[in-house]
């Protein structure tokens, strides 16, 4: 009898969140985050005279009328801007105090609290707007507001804030009272799309006393930062109280900035356009449709089983929007995966695209998502500009390159490749040994499209390859903790023919593949990752050679990843970008580093008087303008 | 010796009982890998610096690096002092996140225990007293009903029909209303009455078998004899002999369903008290609210069992405290 | 001449040994036992990692392929093992002295009878019994088939926009079910019916296994408490005291949270931690009765504390140790359901508590995934209810008297 074990519920999806945005380096933006692409040059304030997706056609300045009430599934861990790493609790955040800058429909740079501009990418000068203020006694925001907490706490060693790791190498200079810039180490004329720069202000006087004795417990538990006190008018609602288990309340914030901003238009010139806004933490799904439902809550995610059914109600507005958020089915290529037997076979690409063979996309697409997701070929949602067409990029797992014949035979070629006797006996795959092949694979508790899509990996894997898989749940942070990341060692390793160093190894590049995490691990479905359909270049965090950041799972690319990566980062022309692009996303697309599955749409009921939401992945960038229809 | 002292010597044992326990719990907790460290590490590794050095410094920071019977003393005294802490799951100090849990976990407590121990014993000896008629079947019904009815499960379906099919309660719970409000009764009225359902169920059966016996006891019939008026009779001579074992019952029944079913109840209908206060700090690992948590539950647990025996020992006479 | 009751039956007189030697039932037990042992450790020593051990045994023994056609093709586990050893404990100290004494069962089964619901219960707590033990044996284990996700119950129908594919009759709009899975399907496409019957399994090994781990501790904890008096009583009610106040839900999510836990910790530390109740329970009852005037009347005619204990406290108490014990098997399965609603249960069962928790976001439109197990749940608990009244019934002389009146 197998024996799995499982804890925490619901705690998976946070941390996927928390992984993603970890390397995002943002918080909470995912919910303003625009989608795909720029034009490569200087980002410039857009013209919002004319309409505003999902605002269009509305020609009267809306009247503020009911609150604008939501629910969540986890509960906050910290309202403290500096130290929030979920993407729930950024949206809370959100409601009451605004970042830097957004992207709109149309992926244009959006300035709020400041305007960026380079001419080179090397030097950008921060504008901050004018007219923001703290609340009593801390005064204007100004360009210390934003020097001071980079200066003092992301680039300190002692305050270990949630976006340190954005500001390692960057030189950061007052130039006015209410301008700075940033010199960055090499050229990034997509600096603002990695979400590197976006920040909340933060009075200096907050800080201040806990910068001079270094006290980062103080720092982490201020009630003024927790609370967010000192908002000001920079944020479209007040925070009145934050019930740690039950979620927060706001109140219409009269002062909010937007109002009297330039580049916002007329529509906004009385926002925000409700009494008031809340966040209810309710666990339960059943509940938070039924909430969806009675109208008692204006907006909550549905899963794919219930779209069309909430989509046929008239009391709910269905959204299906695309995510660059990816489901992967990451194999451990370090020592210690591939427990069946000896020698690792998921260093060899073919075996890791039998692996993508042998499961069917189709029917996963179907059967899991209900048909409410994309298809992913390689490192780059369809939608994506960057996508290099789908007569480039090799499929696995649909058409001819699906079902046991494919996949088996490039399994017999992997087997060939190693240095051990691998292989099948009758429709079983089997060790030098003779035994079954048996590989763990792992899925977050609590989370039921994750279990579903390991169990239907499982029987695509045992039905095709004859593989046996063990599908086991766990909770996201153990996971992270003892399989996902190692203390990073560094080391020398032999990479296609080169010998490579780890200079700077990360927990979640810890070294070569003889660096290996406290538990052995064979698969995973635990975390999923950001594509960076808008600006790709941030996937070198991930592909630009075996000593990437990010590598977990220890892939050594078999191509000249670092050299692709830097053509595309020398980019002059938006041809030869795209060229770059898409030959790294073919290249990838062969590879298979993690096994890609799908891009699973986010699936939002609203309340169908509500104005605003748009089917984009940039939905929510104008939340301000958003209002009930009369 | 008396009374007074049985008592006093209980209390006593009661504070070594919760002693043990929160012992136990931190052997548990320090064989636990803690988490914190871990964070801190990944951190200095982000950030290009020694991650050696900042586990040093995290675990210094936490007192880790102190031998363990001196981190147990300071624990102990800690526990003792209320200093519980800081609780990172809820960035707010532990006690007033147990505080804040308390107070929801009371709003619906206090009415259900209160039903439960009224209505319980008395529709027990009832049932007992008109044994098989078709109002003890009726009670016996309903008491097998609600023992038998999974407290979750029940709740789920009650909250689908009055909540979304009917809409006559509200599906999210609303921490905004007044305690003492026609709200706040509304959306408690139905995790009382799973709650209520589930626990009357074992208290009606053991005080209906437990009074029936009584009820044809000699001391009954000498006081029907001597036209004693049968709620006198019942009150006198089978109420309280059959609230020796009842006790036994009553308090587990309500200790159980405490500790184990309010948890559920509270996640099915989004009560944000203490039961899921205490679950999600354990997934999260959360130490210092866990440890608050659990010795909140101890104390109420040793209490009232204090309560419980003290309770048995003043019921029944029959057993003398002298020989204990 | 007045029936014998089945608590006061002279166990020695009737096996026909007497004193310290073995009735014949506990050589049977011993030997059964014995057998069960032997094989879970020839599993353990010989048995490839993934040969079953009948196919170990039958290829050891040479009798070829004989046990798959018998349908034994399961490979036991340790739980397995302690279940069968439990199920004949049952057989030799529960059913074996039923058939021994016919006459007296006789008695008992025509008293036992005549309350109905008791029958009922009886019968269906058989049904879950057998379908528990040859359910999985007939009926291969549940497969997910995830384009066969959220199909309704055999006569029944689900909204077609619910379904990602419709294997029965799409009217109307509305998907109507198949006789393929009659209880329907679950999200992964598993039928609930095949789920049903394995979570059967999952419960009676519940059910076994704790209660008797439970009634072994507590009613030797409480007659031992409540006979030996002075310190031994004080130090075993103290060690009670610590063991009711630990809070086992909490101490179970310590466990599972720093060590993992499967089924097999859940029951021991449920059971470990549930004796309790039933040891102060037993000990008042016993305490009551060692006050009785035949109690003192035993000792002063010179039986030894054992005699004592054995002849006249265990058997006077076994009514309230019997209700106690149908109070707590229901506890346990319930335990078992809260655990996996919360997802905290061991998700490589197949236990009605695990279908309840997959089904329970589906309960809106497809309620037969939360309600059939959580239905047959309702009635095992109910049942075991029902008997245990029965049984407090028909072993207690005075209400029957009552009754007949």
């Amino acid at each position: 009898m197998r024996r799995r074990s499982k804890i925490g519920y619901g705690a998976g999806t946070r941390v996927d969140r928390r992984q993603w945005l970890s390397m995002l380096g943002a918080v909470g933006a995912a919910g303003l985050a625009g989608c795909s692409g720029d034009d490569g040059g200087s980002p410039e304030t857009p013209d919002n005279g004319g309409g505003v997706r999902g605002l269009d056609g509305i020609e009267e300045r809306p009247t503020v009328s009911g609150t604008y009430d939501t629910v969540t599934s986890a509960s906050f861990t910290t309202l403290n801007p500096l130290y929030n790493t979920e993407s729930g609790a950024g949206t809370a955040i959100g409601r009451a105090l605004d970042q830097g800058y957004t992207f709109d429909a149309d992926d244009e740079y959006v300035p709020l609290l400041y305007d960026m501009s380079t001419d080179d990418g090397e030097v950008w000068v921060f504008d901050v707007r004018e007219g923001l203020t703290f609340s009593d006694p801390y005064g204007a925001v100004d360009a210390e507001s934003f020097v001071y907490q980079i200066e003092e706490l992301h680039q300190s060693d002692w305050a270990l804030t949630a976006n340190a790791t954005d500001w390692t190498g960057v030189n950061v200079e007052r130039t006015g009272k209410r301008q700075f810039q940033a010199e960055l180490p090499e050229p990034q004329l997509l600096w603002p799309e990695s979400f590197d720069p976006l920040e909340y202000p933060i009075p200096k006087g907050v800080l201040e006393p806990y910068v001079d004795d270094e006290n980062v417990e103080g720092l982490r538990q201020d009630e003024e930062l927790l609370e967010l006190r000192f908002s000001g008018n920079l944020g479209a609602f007040v925070l009145d109280e934050w019930d740690r288990g039950a979620g927060t309340t706001y109140t219409r914030n009269d002062e909010y900035y937007i109002q009297d901003a330039d580049n916002w238009s007329d529509l906004f010139s009385n926002a925000p356009y409700f009494e008031g806004a809340s966040i209810s933490v309710v666990e339960e799904q059943a509940s938070r449709l039924g909430a969806l439902e009675t109208g008692e809550a204006d907006s909550a995610s549905v899963p794919p089983e219930r779209f069309e059914e909430f989509d046929n109600d008239p009391d709910v507005s269905m959204l299906q929007i695309p995510q660059p958020f990816n489901r992967i089915l990451s194999v451990n290529m370090r020592d210690n995966g591939w427990n069946a037997g000896p020698g690792n076979l998921f260093r060899y690409v073919a075996f890791r695209q039998a692996i993508a063979t042998a499961i069917g996309t189709d029917d996963l697409i179907e059967g899991v998502y209900r048909g409410l997701a994309e298809p992913h070929h390689t490192w780059q949602p369809a939608w994506s500009r960057w996508y290099p067409g789908d007569d480039e990029v090799p499929f696995f797992g649909t058409g001819d390159r699906y079902g046991a014949g494919p996949a088996r035979e490039l399994a017999t070629t992997a087997f060939d490749r190693s240095a051990f006797d691998y292989g099948f006996d009758g429709d079983r795959m089997v060790t030098p040994e003779g035994d079954q092949v048996t590989l763990d694979v792992y899925h977050s508790a609590g989370q039921e499209t994750a279990q579903l899509i390991a169990e239907y990996a499982a029987q695509e894997l045992d039905d095709n390859l004859g593989i046996e898989l063990d599908v086991q749940a766990i909770d996201g942070v153990r996971f992270n903790n003892e399989f996902w990341t190692a203390t990073p060692e560094g080391g020398t390793d032999t990479v296609a023919g080169e010998s490579v160093r780890w200079d700077a190894p990360t927990p979640n590049n810890p070294g070569p593949r003889s660096v290996t995490s406290n538990e052995e691990w064979d698969m995973s479905l635990v975390f999923g990752l950001n594509t960076y359909p808008r600006n790709p270049l941030t996937n070198a965090a991930f592909f630009d050679g075996a000593n990437a950041r990010y590598n977990p799972v220890g892939y050594y690319p078999e191509f000249d990843a670092g050299g692709l990566f830097e053509r595309a980062r020398t980019a002059a022309t938006e041809e030869e970008l795209a060229a770059a692009f898409a030959d790294v996303f073919v290249e990838l697309a062969r590879e298979q580093p993690y096994v890609m599955l799908a891009f699973g749409d986010s699936l939002t009921g609203y309340n169908p008087d509500l104005r605003g939401p748009i089917e984009d992945f940039a939905n929510g960038w104008n939340a301000p303008g958003w209002h009930f229809a009369e | 010796m008396g009374l007074a002292r049985y008592v006093v010597l209980r209390v006593v044992w009661a504070a070594v009982v919760s002693l043990v326990i929160v012992t136990a719990t931190f052997v548990l907790m320090a064989a636990a890998p803690n988490p914190a460290i871990q964070e801190a590490a990944t951190q200095a590794a982000l950030e290009g610096g020694d991650p050696q050095q900042a586990v040093e410094r995290e675990r210094e920071l936490r007192g880790l690096d102190e031998p363990l019977h001196v981190r147990y003393l300071d624990f102990l005294t800690s526990i003792y002092t209320l200093e519980w802490g800081w609780s990172d799951h809820r960035s707010q100090p532990v006690t007033e996140a147990l505080v804040e849990g308390l107070y929801y976990t009371a709003q619906y407590s206090i009415p259900w225990t209160v039903l439960t121990v009224l209505i319980g014993p008395l529709v027990g000896v009832y049932s007992a007293a008109n044994m098989y008629s078709w109002r003890d079947h009726a009670a016996t019904a309903f008491a097998f009903f609600g023992y038998a009815i999974p407290n979750f499960f029940f709740g789920i379906v009650l909250l689908l029909l009055f909540g979304v099919w009917l809409d006559w309660i509200p599906v999210v719970y609303r921490t905004d209303v007044a305690v003492f409000s026609l709200e706040n009764a509304r959306q408690l009225a139905l995790p009382v009455f799973v709650l209520v359902t589930g626990s009357i169920g074992a208290v009606m059966r053991v005080s209906r078998n437990e009074s029936a016996e009584f009820r044809d006891a000699t001391f009954m019939k000498t006081a029907k004899a001597k036209g004693v008026s049968p709620f006198r009779a019942y009150a006198y001579h089978v109420m309280r002999p059959t609230l020796v074992p009842l006790s036994t019952t009553l308090v587990s029944q309500l200790l159980a369903i405490f500790l184990g079913s309010s948890l559920l109840v509270e996640v099915v209908f989004g009560i944000p008290g203490l039961g899921r206060l205490t679950f999600e700090a354990l997934v999260a690992q959360d130490t210092n609210l866990v440890l608050g948590a659990t010795f909140v539950f101890t104390f109420v647990a040793v209490i009232g069992n204090l309560l419980e025996d003290i309770a048995f020992s003043v019921l029944d006479p029959r057993i003398s405290y002298d020989d204990r | 001449m007045p029936p014998e009751r089945f608590d006061r039956i002279d166990w020695e007189e009737h096996a026909g040994s007497s004193g310290f030697s073995a009735s014949i039932n506990t050589v049977a037990f011993v030997l059964t036992a014995l057998s069960v042992l032997a094989l879970a450790g020839y599993d353990r020593l010989f048995a490839a990692e993934r040969e079953t051990v009948f196919g170990a045994l039958a290829r050891d023994v040479g009798v070829g392929p004989r046990f798959e056609s018998l349908g034994i093709g399961a490979d036991p586990g340790a739980l397995e093992y302690l279940f069968v050893i439990t199920l004949l404990l049952f057989v030799w100290y529960l059913l074996a002295p039923l058939y021994q004494n016919p006459r007296m069962t006789r008695y008992y089964w025509d008293r036992f009878t005549r309350n109905r619901p008791a029958v009922v219960s009886l019968g269906w707590l058989f049904v879950v019994f057998a379908g528990g033990l040859l359910g999985p044996l007939l009926l291969s284990a549940p497969q997910q088939d995830v384009l066969a996700g959220h199909q309704p119950p055999v006569y029944l129908s689900i909204d077609a926009s619910n379904v990602a594919r419709c294997l029965g009759e799409t009217v109307g709009g509305r998907c109507h079910g198949t006789w393929r899975y009659p209880l329907g399907t679950t999200q992964a496409g598993e039928g609930v019916f095949r789920n049903v019957v394995y979570g059967m399994t999952i419960s009676m090994q519940i059910a076994f296994i704790t209660t008797t781990i439970v009634a072994a501790i507590g009613i030797t904890f409480g007659t031992v408490s409540a006979y030996a008096g002075g310190w031994v009583d004080e130090a075993l009610m103290r060690f009670v005291d610590i063991v009711l106040s630990f809070p086992t839900l909490l101490f179970f999510l310590l466990i599972l949270y720093i060590y993992g836990a499967g089924l097999g910790m859940f029951i021991l530390v449920f059971s470990l931690f549930a004796w309790g109740g039933t040891a102060r329970y037993v000990r008042s009852k016993a305490l009551s009765i060692a006050e009785e005037e035949y109690v003192d009347a035993a000792r002063i005619s010179g039986a030894s504390t054992y005699r004592v204990v054995r002849r006249h406290v265990v058997p006077n108490t076994a009514s309230s140790i019997i209700t106690q014990l149908t109070l707590l098997v229901p506890g346990f399965l319930l335990a078992e359901a809260q655990l996996a609603f919360l997802g905290l249960g061991d998700s490589g069962i197949n236990s009605w508590g695990q279908l309840i928790s997959a089904g329970r976001s589906d309960l809106a439109f497809a309620p037969w995934i939360v309600l059939a197990p959580g239905i047959v749940l309702f009635l095992t608990i109910l049942a075991f209810n029902f008997l245990g009244d029965a049984l407090l019934d028909a072993l207690n002389p005075k209400t029957e008297a009552e009754r007949g009146r």
